[in-house]
């Protein structure tokens, strides 16, 4: 890539998919301001299922919105694939989270007045308007990979939770992105429902996409391959976890649970 | 103050402080809509006050008739000696002179200046010893000594004159000189739409001046009754008596009263149907932020509920809030509405008398208040039942107003709308089109609130004007009871009427700069009223060209009569009907059919259209005519009017506009001012209606935030979704102020009692159909720019619910 182009790659580690550089946040709305992010170096490597974990108000959920571009970072730098985020304006910032970003939430937000086939299909069309066939087929089979295709033309208050979910997840997929970031995408789910999602992440990962996923649940963050922990907007540790097999599923996760109690969770 | 109060007014301030926009928007549309019904009132209450004044103090005759030429006393002094309801009548001797004749002068500056500008006669009297006075600032009846003058005060305010002005008459024997001791107001005279004006000099003075020659010499009989009502019997009895003197107008003191109310009644009616509709605006947005508000709370409400609060108490505490801006928006608006009514009232208190401080001055404008401030209250608690309704688990986990059924309901409808969607199906349309369209399918409920706002705010702003370019239009004339044409010649009260009318009728018909000659008379007919046989004052001609607009029925033919409209109504004859007239007591009768019936505002619109020769022997003549292109109107009327003195030669448009001057200056006023708030209201409520729903749509834009739309393509939705409501919103209340608004003004004009039933539009159709839904929508769509630009925060995750951890 030439210099001088916007989002030029001045990353210092070429084969991270996604890469923040001394990132801080401050809210200035409050008095006195508060800083949520202080300095956070961080890493993630090509379909790494990075977790990020720590109390409420530790700043995990505004890690995950200023990495993304959904906010912007107070100071500090964001490399996506090599591109500066930090250096782009609003459209650009659009086409990256359209092409190259996926998200799954705590809520299943939908729009209530598209069915489930076309909120999946809505970012998938507006990204290649004129592949739309293209599109179609690939939303269709993620809905028959999510096995949600029975209720493609349900009404988003016709599905269950679980379903919503896996919808969120086919959506978040139907651009084909580089990462996934999933902010507590069980946390209003019951456990068999939270299964069923995690082990859809866990079938996405398999697949090769990068996810970064916030939670408070120590179950689900057992599946990814590496945990990090944060405290006061800092990050205090990090933990590798290998690669998630349900055989080892116990084991990791009472060795996360005594890490995670060592760092006082 | 109560504790309870003390905790429902400061939550009051909280939230007023918390929603500033949305409050100060609120704010404004009650502010504007108590200050305009406020002046309304006012403005109303003032003018009657003054009238009613200058009436108390000047007793205006009951009946007056005008005369031109010799009379027989002795008739008059018969006919009031057997009349028992007359108590008082007077002669009162008059001198016309043209306004070209008077100049004046101011000696400490040298200004001149004459009244050549104004077309009414300018009427020199002495000051009347029993009623009728002309009476000066003070609420005095003056008495010029020799040498002085007291000037109408409408040229006080028009040409800018002062007291210690010299006035110049232009007399057969000189000039004669006088200074201006004062300013007069006229009971009888004071309205615009007067024909005539008169100037108050000494005995000695007028009788100089009648000797001196070059003025024409007038009476008015007047009568004071012992009761208005007997007034029309009154006129019956003195038109149909042939020995008394009645060349000139008849004059009734309704007729005076209606003139003088009319003119000034119409700002005032004008501000409180501006002021109704803007209440319904404000009604219909309050209900929208109140619905919303009580959806975005609904969780606090829930929690009020389990807590046990009474569904009485948590509405007050919402009321609390509403009564707040509805009380600052009336007292401010009320106080506002004083200084304004004060400056539209200052021609009325200089033109009649000041009126009355009484208890009604207060009495009036806070009731008007009151009705403004008891709607908007009842309105809020109308919506606020909703609370009632509220169901505690619904709200707190759900976080819904609604009940199960309604939200099963809503599931259902907003499920079953889903299925229909289709995008893998649809065309090309743009996306961000697409989404915004389906969003006000969906919406429909939230989103009707900017089409009916704008549709008001159309007919707001396109009906006055509307009136105004009505008002305006040279075809107007075709309302006043006469046809279409450039030049119109009125001859009446003169000597040699007969002789004058011939000269200028030969002198036109040969006259090869004007075409479509057209000469009708004046006859004075009989026909039987109520109470005997009543004078009909009837247009005798040639009616084969073309005439006036009819509304129904059609013009008349051999046999045949057209009433006016009040005329009409007077005798309860439609077309078809047949109608028995005579020329004068005595004769024998003749029966007509009514061939139509049309509209008229000459002659208190009580007149009536026969074909036929005109002979001589009428009391007045009026001759239309056309000019041909290169003739310009107002050079040839001026020719006509130096050759012909007696003869009053104007060009049509300027006889709409010296009629109708002061109602369409009137308008004017109210027409601006509407479309000053029209325009602003629909600002404001595009505004307000934005600044909730963008933030009631948050999580979606979040969403879509999220999936890769830019905050350039979300304004772009909801600007466009703007665009549309507010287009269609402009687009109908253009067609319904065409129809509705056109017929609803028409009946509102009806009912004045000008003899106009029906009013047809002449509208521009350029500036109220294209301009001014142009500048509504402008103005909607400014409210989006500037509302939508806030959508470029940096931090969209906020918009997502759940704050960020």
């Amino acid at each position: 890539m030439a210099e001088g182009i916007t989002g030029v790659s001045t990353s210092s580690s070429t084969c991270a998919t996604l890469e923040c550089q001394d990132l801080t946040k401050t809210y200035y709305s409050t008095d006195p301001p508060t800083q949520v992010l202080n300095g956070i170096d961080l890493t993630v490597e090509a379909g790494e299922f990075l977790v990020v974990m720590g109390a409420s108000g530790s700043g995990k959920s505004t890690l995950l919105y200023n990495i993304s571009g959904m906010d912007r970072a107070t100071s500090g730098r964001v490399f996506l694939q090599g591109r500066d985020l930090t250096s782009l304006n609003d459209t650009e910032m659009s086409q990256v989270r359209l092409t190259q970003m996926g998200f799954i939430f705590q809520q299943s937000y939908f729009l209530g007045n598209l069915n489930i086939r076309d909120n999946i299909l809505l970012p998938a069309l507006k990204a290649a308007p004129h592949r739309r066939d293209a599109a179609i087929g690939r939303v269709d089979a993620l809905m028959e990979r999510f096995g949600i295709v029975n209720v493609k033309r349900h009404g988003t208050t016709e599905v269950s939770g679980g379903q919503l979910q896996r919808a969120s997840i086919s959506r978040a997929l139907a651009s084909e992105p580089a990462v996934l970031f999933a902010d507590e995408p069980t946390g209003a789910l019951n456990s068999s429902m939270s299964a069923e999602v995690m082990d859809a992440l866990t079938d996405v990962h398999a697949g090769g996409t990068t996810i970064v996923m916030v939670t408070h649940d120590p179950a689900c963050a057992a599946r990814g391959d590496r945990v990090i922990y944060l405290r006061d907007g800092q990050l205090i540790d990090s933990r590798e976890l290998g690669t998630w097999t349900a055989d080892q599923a116990a084991e990791r996760e009472d060795a996360l649970l005594a890490w995670l109690r060592e760092l006082g969770f | 103050m109560l504790k309870k109060d003390a905790l429902y007014l400061r939550y009051a301030y909280n939230d007023l402080i918390k929603n500033k926009g949305v409050n100060v928007a609120l704010f404004l549309i009650l502010m504007i809509s108590a200050f305009l019904m406020a002046t309304g009132a006012m403005v109303m209450e003032r003018s009657l006050g003054s009238v009613d004044a200058l009436f108390r103090q000047a007793l205006p005759p009951h009946f007056l008739q005008m005369h031109k030429g010799g009379y027989d006393a002795d008739a008059l002094d018969k006919f009031a000696s057997e009349r028992p309801e007359i108590e008082s009548w007077l002669i009162e001797d008059m001198i016309g002179f043209d306004g070209v004749g008077i100049s004046w002068r101011r000696p400490s500056t040298g200004e001149t200046g004459d009244f050549s500008a104004s077309l009414i006669d300018n009427l020199f009297v002495t000051e009347n010893q029993d009623f009728d006075f002309l009476l000066d600032g003070a609420g005095t009846i003056p008495q010029p000594a020799t040498g002085e003058v007291y000037v109408p005060v409408g040229y006080q305010r028009d040409f800018g004159l002062q007291t210690g002005d010299d006035l110049r008459i232009r007399t057969d024997a000189g000039s004669q000189e006088l200074t201006v001791r004062g300013f007069v107001r006229d009971s009888q005279m004071a309205s615009s739409l007067s024909s005539a004006t008169r100037f108050l000099v000494s005995e000695k003075d007028f009788r100089a001046m009648a000797s001196a020659g070059g003025g024409d010499p007038e009476i008015i009989v007047e009568y004071r009754l012992s009761d208005t009502a007997l007034t029309s019997q009154l006129q019956t009895a003195y038109e149909s008596d042939d020995a008394l003197p009645k060349n000139g107008q008849a004059v009734t003191y309704q007729m005076i009263r209606m003139i003088n109310a009319f003119s000034d009644g119409l700002v005032a009616v004008a501000l409180v149907f501006v002021s109704g509709l803007l209440m319904v605006i404000a009604l219909l947005s309050l209900r929208f932020v109140i619905r919303g508000t009580l959806e975005d709370e609904v969780r606090e409400i829930g929690v009020m509920k389990a807590i046990g609060l009474p569904h009485r108490s948590i509405t007050g505490l919402y009321l609390s809030k509403y009564s707040v801006l509805a009380l600052l928006g009336c007292i401010i608006g009320g106080v506002l509405g004083v200084i304004a009514s004060q400056l539209l009232t200052r021609s009325v208190q200089v033109n009649y008398a000041p009126a009355p401080v009484g208890p009604m001055t207060f009495v009036v404008p806070v009731a008007a208040l009151v009705v403004v401030y008891l709607i908007v209250i009842a309105m809020c608690r109308g919506v606020l039942r909703g609370v009632r309704r509220v169901e505690v688990v619904g709200a707190l986990v759900h976080g819904n107003t609604s009940t199960e059924k309604q939200s099963a309901r809503r599931a259902k409808r907003w499920a079953r709308r889903a299925r229909r969607t289709d995008l893998a199906s649809a065309g090309g349309a743009d996306m961000n089109r697409r989404l915004a369209l389906l969003d006000l399918r969906a919406e429909v409920g939230q989103w009707v609130l900017i089409p009916v706002v704008f549709a008001l705010a159309a007919i707001l702003i396109i009906l006055p004007t509307n009136l105004l370019t009505t008002f305006h239009n040279p075809r107007f004339v075709t309302y006043m009871g006469a046809p279409q044409s450039d030049l119109r010649a009125d001859l009446q009260f003169s000597d040699d009427l007969d002789t004058v009318h011939r000269q200028v009728l030969s002198r036109m018909e040969a006259d090869d700069r004007l075409t479509a000659v057209r000469d009708f008379a004046n006859l004075l007919y009989e026909t039987p009223g109520e109470e005997g046989w009543e004078s009909l004052r009837v247009e005798v001609g040639d009616y084969s060209a073309g005439t006036v607009e009819f509304l129904n029925g059609h013009k008349p033919g051999t046999g045949e009569i057209a009433l006016s409209v009040m005329n009409a109504n007077k005798y309860g004859l439609s077309a078809g009907d047949e109608m028995s007239i005579r020329r004068r007591s005595g004769d024998s009768t003749e029966s007509v059919v009514v061939s139509g019936i049309y509209q008229d505002v000459t002659s208190g619109g009580y007149t009536a259209k026969m074909p036929g020769a005109v002979t001589t022997g009428a009391v007045g003549y009026v001759i239309y005519a056309d000019t041909t292109n290169d003739a310009e109107p107002a050079a040839l009327a001026r020719e006509y009017s130096d050759n012909y003195p007696s003869a009053a030669v104007i060009p049509m448009r300027e006889y709409v506009q010296q009629t109708l001057g002061y109602v369409t200056s009137a308008f004017l006023r109210a027409a601006i001012l509407a479309v000053v708030f029209g325009v602003g209201v629909a600002l404001l409520i595009t505004s307000l209606f934005l600044k909730l729903r963008l933030t009631r749509e948050r999580t979606k834009m979040g969403v879509l935030t999220a999936i890769g739309f830019s905050s350039r393509e979300l304004a772009s939705q909801v600007r466009f979704k703007v665009l549309l409501t507010t287009v269609a919103g402009a687009l109908v209340g253009a067609v319904l102020a065409a129809t509705v608004g056109e017929s609803l003004v028409g009946a509102v004009i009806s009912q004045a009692g000008l003899g106009i039933a029906s009013l047809d539009f002449i509208p521009n159709p350029w500036l109220v159909y294209l301009a001014y839904p142009l500048m509504l929508i402008a103005a909607g769509y400014t409210g989006a720019v500037a509302l939508t630009s806030r959508l470029r925060a940096p931090d969209k995750s906020a918009w997502l619910k759940g704050s960020p951890g």
